[in-house]
């Protein structure tokens, strides 16, 4: 799967949670999910569990800590489908 | 076993002796201030204290307590009205730590000295995950070698006064299902004049303690298994809660 591709389904998960809806529009790989797309930080967990299902994928809490950006996600993604 | 560096153990070690050695200072401290200067009272705390001591003289176990929130003095609260005073100079490893907000107590240089004292470990909620995650792994450590904590359910005060299930904090999940044995004392707390959040419970006040003991338990694995033990947690506490308005009607 293409970068782009894995970031435009990461961005589509995150949306549903993004409290920040106009900073969707912009996102990059260095946009901060919390800080920026203001996704409640009791509502990660659930971001991680929809990359789970949609990308077929298991991830700890090892992993899912260092989540912090949108690249940080995709890069994630990228090495569980690796 | 434990993820933590021999520098992190040794630096929670120097910070419970020296909280404990103080404790003869700041533990009847605090209950003055929370009897004899705000006022406050426990209904039926000799009932609630002989529970709760009988509990901890039950088992070693480790003990999460998980408690709702609804102002700043909280975990101040629910550990006085737990153990009261002088049985903590006993059992001091059952006076919990605490993780407090960091941006609310460190803007002075007492405010961080009362902090590292009263075994309180400061977190940056909504922070990076590495912090988080930092101060966890500290948690499940003193909770793995027979230390108490205590968190918030819902992770901060809740913003419409009753418990809130969508800003459940994983991290108890995370805490109750990765510490062998971790039973979780989940603790509804309510003065009779708090209508919603504040800083501090109004002068005065009564307040209704209650707890029960929770083992949570899933099938699953990985964070959907720490998920579902926050969320039973969570279910508890809106069913405590319920019961309290229920006796108020």
């Amino acid at each position: 799967m293409a970068r782009d591709e894995t970031f435009g389904k990461v961005m589509e998960i995150i949306g549903r949670y993004a409290k920040n809806k106009d900073a969707i529009e912009g996102a990059t790989e260095d946009t901060n999910i919390l800080e920026d797309l203001k996704v409640n930080s009791a509502r990660l967990v659930d971001v991680i569990l929809d990359f789970e299902d949609e990308f077929d994928i298991e991830v700890d809490d090892e992993d899912a800590d260092a989540v912090n950006t949108v690249g940080d996600a995709v890069t994630l993604i990228e090495a569980k489908l690796a | 076993m434990t993820d933590l560096t021999r520098r992190a153990r040794l630096a929670l070690w120097v910070q419970r002796e020296v909280g404990r050695v103080l404790s003869v200072f700041w533990i009847p401290a605090s209950a003055f201030a929370l009897r004899y200067v705000m006022g406050y009272r426990i209904k039926n705390v000799a009932r609630l204290r002989k529970r709760f001591r009988a509990l901890m003289a039950e088992s070693d176990e480790p003990v999460l307590i998980c408690a709702n929130h609804l102002t700043m003095v909280d975990s101040m609260l629910v550990a006085w009205a737990l153990g009261g005073t002088w049985w903590y100079f006993f059992h001091y490893r059952r006076m919990p730590w605490n993780l407090p907000e960091y941006r609310n107590f460190t803007s002075l240089w007492f405010g961080r000295a009362a902090m590292w004292i009263t075994k309180c470990i400061p977190i940056r909620r909504g922070g990076r995950r590495e912090h988080v995650s930092a101060v966890l792994k500290r948690i499940k450590y003193l909770l793995s070698r027979g230390e108490t904590a205590l968190v918030f359910a819902e992770g901060g005060r809740s913003r419409t006064g009753r418990v809130q299930l969508d800003s459940i904090a994983y991290g108890m999940g995370r805490i109750t299902s990765s510490v062998r044995n971790c039973r979780a004392l989940v603790v509804y707390l309510r003065g009779d004049r708090q209508r919603t959040w504040s800083t501090v419970p109004a002068m005065g006040d009564s307040f209704y303690v209650d707890f029960e003991v929770l083992r949570p338990h899933s099938e699953r694995t990985g964070m959907r298994r720490s998920r579902e033990f926050a969320q039973q947690i969570a279910q508890r506490l809106v069913g405590m809660e319920e019961k309290y308005f229920a006796r108020r009607k």
